[in-house]
């Protein structure tokens, strides 16, 4: 045991003991490994340091990081132009700032600080939170746009796009001139962008945060741009960079170094398959960014037309045309606009939705008439545009056997709920769910049918299957009229005795309901059931110690 | 003359009051009943046995005609509201007691072959917890408000042209006889219940309605008159559908 434990020890001490013989040879030789990032705008080309002719690698990989994409995606140009600003993450506990713009960079405030300590340093620091959602719609907005300069594009969230230009590079010029022209470019949309090539993608992720504007072409000159990072650069986790600290590691080259399994024992698999990725000595696999399809498609006039039913044909033949291309691609849309352009007025929009993806043209095309049929146009139409959401794969529903009709009744059932919605209106057409609570008028509210209907059923579902006695007590044991007035009716009293066509007849009560002392809707009221002169079974109430008769349901 | 005359009455295209259990029209009228013989227990054992097919026909227009809202006429046809739209169309098991079991029921929504209870233009919204005391999951209701009597005829139609509702009940008054024929016909597609509210006044109408009752408020029950259906007028007298609702 004991033999063990030491051979363990010294093992692991081989590590350890190399580092300080590593740094001591990087450091004094070269400038500080890592260069400042260039501050925003466009950022400078720092050449690599083999622009000579090379042995041409087989991908070369473009990384643009958005430095600026927090910002950029909840504040306006003007806005990062003016009063400090900073954006932080929410989710954070001590809520870190992530991007900031150059009134508050001028105050000191900079990505990383907690958000009492820029607060401190800019006064006037107006703090939004970081919408992470619509970062990742801007960038795959970018992502089309990196499609101007190659079919491969791969996103990195949350701010980096990865183009593989190896086959782009003649077209435009070379790849100083690419990285160039794609900077200027972002840099027209009022982006801030670093940006690094390097023959695999890791690397050049890495470069384009570690040293922004390092373009390197050739694999050999790989390991010597690579080996001057921090490994700051790779966005491991805290442990691993405490570790590092430790080890005295200052360098991607000094963590190269380091002997492979003693690196493969002390961290992740990720860091070492990472590291073996940005070098090049294992595959890297990166998924295609796929760009969402939609169908957009305009119809000009020859002449105004003022008519729906002159344009009929003109959106049906859309419609068609949309259905045939959703139908190649086995997609279907939950959503399309239909536009009206007018000479004058503001375009006429007309959305149509669904409740599941459909890519029938002809059941499109009952829903848009049904809907048209509402529509009013505030002028003759020049010209009409269809568009649709994006395009979504279809459930590939099939016809069912005869006598499992369930598939089909469920899409039939929505169906029907879009047909009704696109004529009534979304507020005509609902479905109805109880309320757990004593209150009769209380004890139930309208609900979207068919979506919360089922997710009721869903949580009521487990309750009612084990008898829990709060699932069983949604149903009450006193009877209920199936007509329940929204106001209570005040009943006419005679001789003391409630009346509603001639003198009731009481047939059960009282039932007391008292509720709702907490939430200052209280109620106390003694419920009975009464019968009409002619036999007409009305719910009505007293209040204890009121003289008032009020009615509130009829049985019906 | 009489061979077409004859011929007319044999291929049964010609209705005749009092003539349903004729010899010459038992057949044919056997026939009939027999392609459209989805039947619907009411659940009303009175009821049952003074209807001509012994249930509420399914895949046809109903007529109800009150002389006001809440005669008794939703718990007369509540029991049948239960049952419609289960896929084996047998519902003697209707009634009071099929409640425990669709409370019991998970995730009863349209798609398990129920289907919807669609509710066009009701006076009032159907209060849920009586909904759910007499056996119908409220999640299977749908209510469709529409003001205009055309969209209300519309919305039924749709509904019965869907193929996914157990029942269509419509609250309606005056309506073109044309538009009652075109609710026939797109119900005879299908096997679902469909009934149609209508002030009693409107009884002096003529309608293509295979059933129409006359419902009046009674104690302890709905007084039920048959107006039109097979074998003609008659009264069926009261049917207790709140004897038991006292406890």
């Amino acid at each position: 045991m004991g033999t063990r434990d030491l051979f363990e020890a010294a093992r692991q001490a081989v590590p350890l003991r190399t580092p300080p013989s590593a740094p001591p040879a990087a450091p004094p030789g070269r400038p500080p490994p890592r260069p400042p990032r260039p501050p925003e705008s466009t950022p400078t080309l720092v050449p690599a340091a083999g622009a000579a002719p090379a042995p041409v690698p087989r991908h070369l990989w473009l990384a643009l990081q958005l430095t600026d994409l927090p910002l950029a995606a909840v504040a306006s140009a003007e806005e990062c132009a003016g009063g400090p600003l900073a954006i932080v993450d929410a989710t954070h506990v001590r809520r870190l700032v992530v991007a900031c713009n150059p009134a508050a960079t001028a105050a000191g405030v900079r990505p990383g600080l907690a958000s009492n300590a820029a607060y401190a340093l800019a006064p006037g620091l107006e703090v939004r939170d970081r919408a992470s959602a619509r970062e990742e719609r801007r960038l795959q907005q970018l992502a089309r746009w990196a499609t101007g300069y190659t079919p491969f594009v791969s996103l990195e969230p949350p701010d980096t796009l990865l183009l593989e230009v190896r086959g782009s590079l003649r077209l435009f010029g070379g790849a100083r001139a690419l990285a160039g022209r794609a900077v200027r470019e972002l840099a027209d949309h009022g982006h801030a962008v670093a940006c690094a090539l390097a023959p695999t993608p890791r690397a050049a992720l890495w470069l384009a945060r570690g040293a922004p504007g390092t373009l390197v072409e050739s694999p050999a000159h790989l390991a010597g741009a690579l080996a001057a990072l921090t490994p700051g650069a790779a966005a491991w986790d805290e442990r691993a960079y405490e570790q590092l600290a430790r080890l005295g590691v200052r360098t991607l080259g000094d963590l190269r170094r380091l002997p492979r399994d003693g690196l493969a024992r002390r961290f992740e698999p990720a860091l070492l398959a990472q590291l073996d990725e940005a070098f090049g000595t294992r595959p890297a696999v990166r998924r295609r960014h796929v760009l969402p399809e939609r169908f957009r498609e305009r119809v000009e006039f020859t002449c105004e037309l003022g008519s729906l039913g002159h344009m009929a044909p003109a959106i049906d033949r859309l419609l068609d045309r949309m259905g045939r291309f959703l139908r190649v691609r086995d997609v279907g849309v939950a959503r399309l606009a239909l536009t009206f352009v007018h000479r004058r007025a503001a375009p006429t929009v007309v959305p149509l939705g669904r409740g599941r993806p459909c890519g029938d043209a002809a059941e499109w095309r009952l829903l848009a008439h049904e809907r048209l049929g509402r529509v009013e146009l505030p002028e003759p139409v020049l010209a009409l545009v269809l568009r649709t959401s994006v395009t979504l794969p279809l459930s590939g529903a099939t016809d069912p056997l005869p006598g499992l009709a369930t598939e089909a009744s469920h899409a039939n059932a929505g169906a029907l709920l879009d047909r009704l919605r696109a004529r009534l209106g979304d507020g005509a057409v609902t479905g109805v769910c109880l309320v757990p609570e004593h209150r009769p008028e209380r004890a139930w509210r309208r609900v979207t049918p068919g979506v919360e209907t089922r997710a009721r059923a869903g949580r009521a579902g487990p309750g009612a299957a084990v008898g829990l006695p709060g699932a069983a007590a949604r149903v009450p044991d006193a009877p209920r009229p199936l007509w329940l007035l929204a106001t209570p009716e005040r009943l006419r009293v005679q001789q003391g005795q409630p009346c509603h066509d001639g003198f009731l007849r009481f047939e059960a009560g009282p039932e007391r309901i008292e509720s709702g002392w907490w939430d200052g809707g209280d109620v106390v009221r003694d419920y009975y059931v009464a019968r009409t002169r002619t036999g007409v079974r009305l719910w009505i109430y007293r209040e204890p110690g009121d003289a008032r008769w009020f009615l509130h349901g009829v049985f019906g | 003359m009489n061979d077409s005359l004859e011929a007319l009455l044999a291929g049964a295209q010609v209705w005749r009051a009092r003539h349903g259990s004729a010899p010459s029209m038992a057949g044919a009228a056997n026939a009939a009943s027999a392609a459209n013989a989805a039947v619907l227990p009411t659940g009303w054992p009175q009821l049952d046995a003074a209807l001509p097919d012994g249930g509420w026909p399914l895949g046809t227009l109903i007529e109800l005609l009150l002389p006001s809202h809440g005669v008794g006429e939703l718990q007369l046809l509540l029991p049948a509201l239960c049952v419609a739209g289960r896929n084996d169309g047998s519902g003697k098991d209707s009634g009071k007691d099929s409640g425990k079991g669709s409370a019991e029921e998970p995730a009863i929504c349209t798609g398990d072959g129920q289907g919807w209870v669609v509710w066009v233009a009701p006076p009032l919204a159907p209060y849920p917890p009586a909904l759910a005391q007499a056996g119908l999951d409220p999640a299977r209701v749908l209510l469709v408000e529409a003001d205009e009597t055309r969209d209300r005829l519309w919305a039924m139609e749709q509904a019965l042209h869907s193929r996914s509702c157990g029942a269509v009940l419509a609250w309606l008054d005056a309506v073109d006889d044309r538009w009652l024929r075109r609710l026939k016909l797109a119900a005879e597609a299908g096997r679902t219940l469909v009934v149609a509210f209508r002030p009693l006044a409107r009884g002096r109408e003529s309608s293509p309605a295979v059933l129409r009752l006359v419902l009046a408020p009674a104690d302890g029950g709905v007084e039920v008159e048959i107006l039109k259906g097979r074998g003609g007028p008659r009264r069926v007298g009261r049917v207790p559908v709140h004897a038991d609702g006292i406890t």
